[in-house]
């Protein structure tokens, strides 16, 4: 078996949890179970990968089957990685039926007819999505097995998720495999990038809870109330407030869990404007500014923002608007001719 | 001027620490010589100990205190004193390289406020700034500490004085291109912690300072104020979020950038004296 090889399997099992290394190589298929039955799986993770190199040595692995385990890891672990979403365009309304054989023939010759050094392989997983695996070389090089680029196609919509590998060169040919397989006219990025795929997909695909677009103020009650009862009526008006927001959150929100981001970006080319009172800046340029959200769970973070008093409820609709725009880039411009305080994101 | 930038350029584009310092007893700059084996032979004692737990076996730490002269506001303040710690493998002292491993320097521009009531056995040097490990820190800060009888505190800087030196340094007059000036808030109370990164283009920041500020060569804490509400008024505008509620954790502008734990970057040499004096200024504070 090829030294590399070796090595590539032995720093792949070495990136699996010990937990799921047994898991993953039965998913892999690659050793039969009576070999897995004689590797010691709660010795050091260094030992393991060593006796899983020695076992694959027997079968003479290929870097083919080695990238196979590859995209198991992956696919375990998609969060690793950070990914963009693509789209995918055609001007006929007809949608074809989608061959994987044809798909796969198509993309591996787009990609080899440019570059002859290329490791690629296909895995097709439940909801029609594809992960293509793409090690990329040069014509004077090998594949690089350590910088790779991922491609989660479902074949039943226009969308990919691309995670691409740091030689980003590769990117614009990877594309036009794509297209040329999928029997497609164009792509495009979409603004929308984050490490947890699931949720990429969940708002590309419109498949969390949605919030209602129109946000309708209730009318304020009417209380009379008498002197003597100023605190309480404090009170109840904090309770009031309070249950106000949470509706509105969810009305903004939805009810269920949020698709989970880390970032959102804002460019900002809109007025500046004040208190007349205070006598500053009153250009009649664009005040250019740039505004960034970081979270672990940014939706969540931005929904708990009202409740703990740090913002309005409703939240601004340029926050609001990032699941059902599948959108977390953004650039604003002032609105031409309506009220000041709308703004416009192409 | 130039000679100057030279001697200080390395304290630029580094990150330092910030400390508040004491009066040191007794500390005088004819003996820094003196100071610098003093310091060594503790150092090599503190290995011997074993205390020293970064510093590797195989190397010689080499000290180094200097003055920096031109690293003072006026004639009334003690010039800065530099610390530096060096190491090469002894192994091989002969063929290995000299490497800087930590820097620490004490400084003060414009502390009459301390030093004019000081009796004479005392020098006012009321800021440190710390570049390396902590465990070479630490050494370093006990052996002044016993040496000198003084006390070393973290400086940290409050959201207040985070606003003064957005403000301030977003007025000081760049060379094109510069950076944007920069706010960063933290929200960490939330059930999942929130950070917002502000930046505005300079020539924007700077067109509305120069509308807010009045007075000339003046700043005051009421033009502060107004400018700090006019950037989180726009923000709210857009975001409905209110930033006074969160708390402003850092400051990046092109003069300079400061973090809420005490850490300090200068990016500019011809601003230097006047950040050290606006430190200077808040070391003094802790100190009082």
């Amino acid at each position: 078996m090829d030294e590399t090889v070796a090595e590539y399997i032995r720093r792949t099992v070495l990136k699996i949890p010990r937990d799921e290394i047994k898991t993953m190589l039965q998913k892999w298929g690659f050793l039969s179970e009576t070999q897995l039955q004689t590797i010691n799986f709660h010795q050091m993770k260094d030992n393991i990968s060593q006796d899983v190199v020695q076992c694959c040595e027997d079968h003479s692995a290929s870097i083919k089957q080695a990238a196979v385990l590859d995209i198991i890891y992956n696919h375990s672990y998609p969060n690793k990685r950070m990914w963009s979403v693509y789209q995918m365009n055609k001007t006929e309304e007809e949608t074809d039926f989608f061959d994987l054989t044809d798909f796969r023939k198509k993309f591996k010759r787009h990609l080899r007819s440019a570059l002859k050094n290329v490791t690629i392989n296909f895995r097709e997983y439940e909801n029609n999505a594809i992960w293509i695996r793409i090690a990329w070389g040069t014509p004077y090089t090998k594949p690089n097995q350590y910088k790779t680029s991922y491609v989660v196609y479902h074949s039943q919509t226009p969308h990919a998720f691309i995670s691409p590998s740091v030689l980003k060169s590769n990117l614009p040919l990877l594309c036009q495999a794509l297209v040329v397989a999928s029997n497609y006219q164009d792509i495009h990025e979409m603004e929308l990038r984050s490490h947890s795929l699931n949720s990429l997909e969940d708002m590309v695909f419109k498949r969390y809870s949605q919030n209602f677009e129109t946000y309708c103020p209730r009318p304020l009650q009417e209380s009379t109330v008498a002197q003597e009862s100023a605190g309480l009526r404090i009170v109840q008006e904090n309770i009031n407030e309070k249950e106000r927001i949470q509706r509105v959150n969810r009305d903004t929100f939805g009810d269920g869990p949020q698709p989970k981001l880390e970032f959102a970006e804002y460019k900002l080319e809109t007025m500046f404007t004040s208190d007349p009172k205070l006598e500053v800046l009153d250009k009649k340029e664009p005040f250019r500014c740039m505004v960034k959200f970081h979270s672990p769970h940014l939706l969540e973070s931005l929904k708990s923002l009202a409740p703990a008093g740090m913002a309005d409820a409703p939240l601004s609709p340029l926050l609001t608007c990032i699941p059902h725009k599948a959108r977390n880039y953004f650039k604003i411009r002032e609105k031409k001719g309506f009220f000041p305080g709308s703004f416009v994101s192409p | 001027e130039d000679a100057d930038s030279q001697r200080t350029a390395f304290l630029l584009r580094k990150q330092w620490s910030l400390y508040s310092v004491t009066p040191l007893y007794r500390f005088s700059e004819a003996h820094l010589r003196d100071y610098s084996r003093l310091l060594s032979a503790f150092i090599a004692a503190e290995k011997k100990k074993g205390l020293a737990v970064e510093i590797g076996g195989e190397l010689d730490i080499k000290v180094a205190v200097t003055s920096l002269p031109d690293l003072k506001g006026s004639d009334r303040d003690q010039a800065a004193i530099l610390v530096q710690l060096s190491s090469r493998s002894s192994a091989s002292p002969k063929n290995s390289e000299e490497k800087l491993v930590w820097s620490g320097w004490f400084c003060c521009v414009a502390g009459d406020e301390l030093s004019e009531n000081l009796p004479e056995a005392f020098t006012c040097l009321p800021l440190f700034l710390v570049n390396g490990a902590e465990s070479y820190t630490a050494i370093v800060g006990t052996w002044f500490q016993k040496t000198f009888d003084c006390c070393f505190r973290r400086l940290s800087l409050s959201p207040f004085n985070l606003s003064w030196m957005a403000a301030m340094w977003t007025g000081c007059k760049v060379e094109k291109p510069a950076s944007a000036t920069e706010l960063v808030f933290s929200v960490p109370r939330l059930p999942h912690p929130l950070h917002i990164s502000y930046a505005i283009n300079l020539e924007d920041a700077q067109a509305l300072w120069d509308t807010v500020q009045k007075t000339p060569g003046e700043i005051t804490q009421e033009e502060v104020d107004v400018f700090m509400d006019c950037l989180y008024s726009h923000f709210y505008r857009h975001f409905k979020i209110h930033l006074s509620a969160t708390k402003l954790v850092k400051v990046s502008t092109a003069v300079a950038s400061a973090h809420c734990d005490g850490i300090i970057k200068f990016r500019q040499s011809q601003y230097l004296t006047g950040v050290l004096m606006l430190l200077t200024e808040l070391a003094i504070c802790q100190i009082q």
